[in-house]
């Protein structure tokens, strides 16, 4: 009640009450989130087998990460992570450009090119996967059929490793790439018009146009951009379980594909635990960059 | 000169919804083909003898209705709890000086970044403890939280936009802070309350790592998970896949497409500004 006749003052019962309403956020979050995470670290140095329970939990300290240290499995798992990442956070990109481009057009109708961004975006990521498994099938998948129309030989898209590993990027880039579109087309949109007007007066050609204007005033956009797609590249789980299972043999297997058979199917918990912690690390270096970067060019707007 | 930017517009739009449409248009086509059409070489490309089989077949092999609901029901309570906690903290962060609140939202902002798979297996663990596998509360609190940062991004920069001198003129009619916060500042910012509620809802309907990991119960599992199982252990009936995943999809897509622009907005707030 008092900041009625004293609006601008800080009274403390307001600082109060923004603390209590703060409140249900902070307790859902130590709950979800804070408790957990300290939980994986504290798991991650102990011997954990959640089907033998009779075995206790002995404490082994850093065994688990000297264990994933000669882990070959954990090691082919994170290299398939980084060629997920590598190839499908420029491939997004690019495609995703390419679309906000063209999506970018004066229609007078805007709705089928907004629907037709939005629609792989709302997709659950493993129903694209399954999709994408149908595309990809030897015998009946459409690539193999129009491949087969222009004359090529069918490829063994989920059977062979290499190929494997370029069918599920090329669906991770697909599903990624619309929500990409939709962030670069927001920042397209903010680009004032007299700047294309002023080049087309000097008589720059639209490819000028594009690197001189286009591309230096998208960059916060597509920094932001970047910097999601990596952090959720890091992460991929759904696309390769819906496609490959991880296999032919673990041939595809990401890190998390790793982690969740560890504590799901093989229940060993602890060794999971150690590599979740892992996985939480690299992230956290990623996010600090991220964070990094938006403060700084938060700064540089108020400017 | 004219009419050939036109066709340039148009070729834009077609590549672009083609690129969207095409892989839902192609599972729709599948859904109605026969088994026997199917395995036919060389496939054919639009269904020739169209059939509602496989959508009879998909309901009763799996509990499809059953995985409908749960997805239902996981979604809307998450999105409820969520929006709830999101307009509170968004309140009290722009409204309210909070001191540090840009550090608050920073750190909101970092929790959105967390891996979910380091999340998953503590939060598996501590389910089990309490019992709450299976249950809809083991998947509701983790959505809620999960999409609570984007929510309240969202939310708080609608309520930057309400102007300060409404709520005080409630005020002084004697509401309540509480009050003026939700008869003014709620329904004022109704559209961005809205944004935020399909955002949650989406991501919770979408989700697929702990859908998998809390709930192993046939009749508890959720759309993403329950599609998986159709598929047997050495063959995969792609006609009934094909029409699982359409009534799947059919819901969400009327979501999204009834409230587009919403949505388009809502994402790029929590993306281009953040």
């Amino acid at each position: 009640m008092l900041s009625i006749t004293k609006p601008r003052r800080r009274s403390l019962s307001e600082r109060g009450l923004g603390f209590l309403l703060l409140t249900p956020a902070a307790l859902l979050l130590l709950l979800i989130v804070v408790y957990p995470i300290g939980q994986l670290v504290w798991n991650s140095f102990f011997d954990i087998h959640l089907a033998e329970p009779w075995k206790g939990e002995p404490f082994t300290g850093l065994e688990n990460y000297r264990r994933a240290f000669d882990d070959d499995r954990f090691w082919s798992s994170v290299l398939h992570t980084a060629i997920y990442t590598i190839v499908t956070v420029p491939g997004a990109l690019l495609v995703g450009l390419g679309l906000a481009l063209l999506a970018n057009m004066p229609f007078r109708r805007k709705w089928p090119v907004r629907l037709g961004l939005l629609l792989p975006w709302a997709l659950p990521l493993v129903f694209s996967g399954l999709i994408f498994r149908w595309f990809f099938e030897y015998k009946q998948g459409i690539v193999n059929d129009v491949l087969a129309r222009l004359g090529i030989e069918p490829l063994a898209w989920l059977t062979d490793p290499t190929l494997a590993i370029a069918a599920i990027c090329i669906a991770i880039i697909w599903k990624a790439s619309s929500f990409m579109a939709l962030m670069l087309l927001a920042g397209l949109q903010t680009i004032p018009r007299e700047l294309y007007e002023a080049a087309e007066v000097d008589g720059a050609t639209p490819w000028q146009k594009f690197i001189s204007i286009t591309l230096p005033m998208l960059r916060p956009a597509i920094m932001v951009a970047l910097i999601f797609r990596t952090i959720t590249a890091i992460q991929t789980f759904d696309i390769p379980y819906a496609m490959t299972g991880g296999g032919p043999g673990d041939s595809t297997e990401t890190l998390a594909m790793y982690i969740q058979k560890t504590t799901l199917d093989f229940l060993d918990f602890g060794y999971g635990s150690a590599l979740a912690t892992l996985m939480f690390v690299i992230s956290m270096i990623v996010t600090s960059g991220y964070l990094r970067y938006t403060r700084r060019s938060a700064g540089r707007r108020e400017h | 000169m004219l009419p050939k930017r036109r066709t340039v517009v148009w070729l834009a739009g077609i590549i672009v919804a083609v690129n969207g449409f095409f892989p839902a248009l192609w599972i729709l086509f599948t859904s109605l083909k026969t088994e026997t059409e199917l395995m036919g070489y060389p496939i054919t490309y639009l269904p020739q003898t169209p059939t509602l089989a496989n959508y009879v077949q998909a309901f009763t092999e799996q509990p499809l209705l059953r995985f409908l609901w749960n997805s239902f029901v996981v979604a809307s309570l998450s999105t409820l709890l969520c929006v709830l906690v999101s307009a509170l903290a968004a309140y009290a962060l722009t409204r309210l000086r909070v001191p540090k609140s840009n550090l608050i939202m920073a750190a909101l902002m970092a929790v959105a970044m967390f891996p979910l798979i380091s999340l998953m297996v503590p939060l598996f663990k501590m389910m089990r403890e309490l019992g709450l596998l299976n249950t809809y509360l083991a998947l509701i609190l983790p959505y809620a939280v999960l999409s609570m940062p984007v929510c309240t991004l969202v939310l708080a920069s609608f309520f930057q936009d309400i102007e300060p001198d409404l709520e005080a003129a409630a005020m002084i009619d004697g509401c309540s802070r509480l009050g003026a916060l939700f008869r003014v500042v709620v329904p004022l910012s109704a559209p961005g309350v809205f944004t935020a509620a399909i955002l949650a809802f989406v991501n919770a309907w979408d989700e697929f790592l702990l859908a998998l990991t809390m709930m192993n119960r046939l009749n508890m599992r959720t759309l993403p998970v329950g599609i998986t199982l159709y598929q047997g252990e050495f063959a995969f009936p792609w006609p009934l896949i094909s029409a699982a995943l359409i009534v799947a999809i059919v819901p969400i897509s009327i979501l999204i497409a009834v409230f587009q622009e919403r949505v388009v907005g809502g994402l790029t707030a929590g993306g281009v500004k953040g």
